[in-house]
């Protein structure tokens, strides 16, 4: 089995990724919030709920950064054939 | 079911609070309990007429409570007496009731026999000197009542009725916060207790058959008021704090059509004059809604016997599961091509709190008969429980007469004892006569 090798700096844009969606998720409860006009304090108390949307948009960011993956992958292959 | 013994530290423990003074106002007959230290060592002997399957049930709590003997039972069905005997191996066995009564070995006694023969028994009790815990409902007929309820003040012995939800914890915690205002102004109590069954009980011999299934006969039973209504309706004046002043009602023998007397299904409107509503209903051919009782009031509604209330404002969804909701509805939501004009008010999906934060554990019962011994040993009478038994047995049967007479009836102001909590009086004719 081949081993998948994640270099520290793959891990660092990964790390930069999830942060980056959870300040989106907190814009996002922050907005919730203002909108519906519910207190201010769901900024913590909604802390889990902002957590699994996190990490919805971290998958959502690893969709097209996959697919982009494949593509300039199969475009190096096909150059070096 | 498996009924629970509730200690008395446990019970407080479960109300939440450190006394039961803090009580008193919602449910004085808590002070049964209110020497209990001081009787830790005092014993108090009592009697059984009529220990078939409730008296047995009974006596189940007396044989674990360590400050009652249970000495003499009476009964004329040698199963009943047997089945008693296997708890209190001990008990002097009396076929006639009136020599248990004469036994002075005997302080008080618990009369769990068929309604119609409750009244003849504990006359003869308080005649004798004895204290009394009776079954419910207490009378055959709204007079019988009334003379039992004044033998009871004019012996001074105890009078004690089975309504076990006077010592229920949920109905004493609820109660408190009915009255407190807590679920706004009650408008209506409806009480229901539906059943999936025929009601009979196995009858060895045919010439047994009224003997043993005297409930559902109409020469020895008010049938479902008097034997399931009755617990029901006491709740609606506990939690109302007033007696009704009219009923209507209806019944029939719609599905057992078995040979028995009394209804099958029966429903009862009691209205107040202030505009308030006490609604019965029992059914004993389809259980889908069990047991309940629904007080409403416009901030909420309490269901006890599920220990569950429900406020009419639900606090809102986290704004962040909104906004996920919205979305979802965006996505999902159909558009009807054509559709009803008005959307019915359906139940809204309201989860409800807990009264006690757990679900029930006890209805009571041990309860009441610890509270009866308890009282045997001091000799005084907890403030309202004959009362609220009294009230209670006449509702179930003023509606049952109603029933039967397919009148709308008046409280007949006769049989009103003093009673303060129900702003009642009693009518004098010689002294209280219209000018």
């Amino acid at each position: 089995m081949k081993d998948i090798v994640l270099t520290g700096r793959r891990q660092k844009k990964e790390l930069w990724y999830l942060l980056g969606s959870f300040v989106i998720a907190n814009l996002f409860n922050l907005g919730a919030i203002l909108y519906y006009g519910s207190p201010m304090t769901e900024m913590f108390t909604s802390f889990f709920y902002v957590l699994l949307f996190t990490l919805f948009i971290y998958a959502l960011t690893l969709i097209p950064r996959l697919l982009y993956n494949m593509l300039k992958k199969k475009a190096h292959t096909e150059v070096k054939n | 079911m498996k009924e629970t013994n509730l200690g008395r530290r446990e019970f407080l423990k479960t109300l939440g609070v450190a006394g039961a003074g803090i009580l008193a106002a919602t449910s004085p007959w808590l002070s049964a309990f209110s020497e209990v230290n001081h009787t830790a060592r005092d014993r108090c002997r009592i009697g059984i007429i009529g220990p078939g399957s409730r008296g047995q049930f009974l006596m189940g709590f007396l044989a674990q409570n360590p400050k009652a003997d249970i000495v003499a039972i009476a009964d004329i069905y040698q199963p009943s007496i047997d089945g008693a005997l296997k708890i209190a191996p001990k008990a002097k066995v009396y076929k006639d009731y009136r020599r248990l009564l004469a036994d002075p070995e005997v302080d008080g006694v618990i009369v769990a026999t068929p309604l119609n023969t409750h009244y003849g028994i504990v006359m003869d009790a308080f005649d004798a000197g004895k204290h009394v815990y009776c079954e419910k409902t207490i009378g055959y007929t709204m007079e019988e009542c009334f003379n039992m309820y004044n033998r009871h003040m004019s012996s001074g012995k105890l009078f004690f009725t089975g309504q076990q939800r006077l010592f229920d914890p949920r109905y004493i915690k609820v109660m408190d916060l009915v009255h407190r205002g807590t679920f706004g102004k009650i408008s209506a109590v409806d009480a229901y207790w539906n059943r999936n069954g025929d009601w009979r009980r196995e009858v060895p011999d045919p010439s047994l058959e009224k003997f043993i299934n005297w409930r559902l006969y109409g020469d020895s039973s008010r049938g479902l008021m008097s034997e399931l209504g009755c617990h029901q309706l006491q709740i609606g004046t506990w939690a109302l704090g007033k007696l009704p002043d009219r009923v209507m009602g209806h019944g029939g023998i719609t599905f057992w059509k078995d040979g028995r007397e009394v209804h099958d299904n029966v429903h009862c409107i009691y209205g107040y004059d202030t505009g308030e509503s006490l609604t019965y209903g029992s059914v004993i051919s389809n259980k889908f809604y069990g047991l309940e009782e629904k007080i409403m009031g416009n901030l909420g509604t309490v269901e006890p016997e599920s220990g569950k209330y429900y406020f009419e404002e639900v606090a809102p969804a986290p704004a962040f599961l909104q906004m996920v909701n919205s979305w979802e509805n965006a996505l999902f939501e159909e558009i009807p091509f054509a559709g009803t004009s008005w959307a019915p008010e359906t139940a809204n999906v309201n989860k409800g709190e807990f009264i006690l934060g757990e679900r029930p554990k006890t209805d009571g019962t041990s309860l009441l008969v610890d509270a009866f011994v308890e009282a045997v040993i001091t000799g005084k009478q907890p403030e309202r429980i004959a009362e609220e038994g009294y009230y209670a047995s006449l509702l179930c049967l003023w509606g049952h007469k109603a029933i039967e007479t397919g009148q709308m009836l008046v409280f007949p102001e006769e049989y009103k004892i003093d009673y303060a909590p129900y702003g009642t009086k009693k009518i004098n004719p010689a002294t209280d006569s219209p000018a």
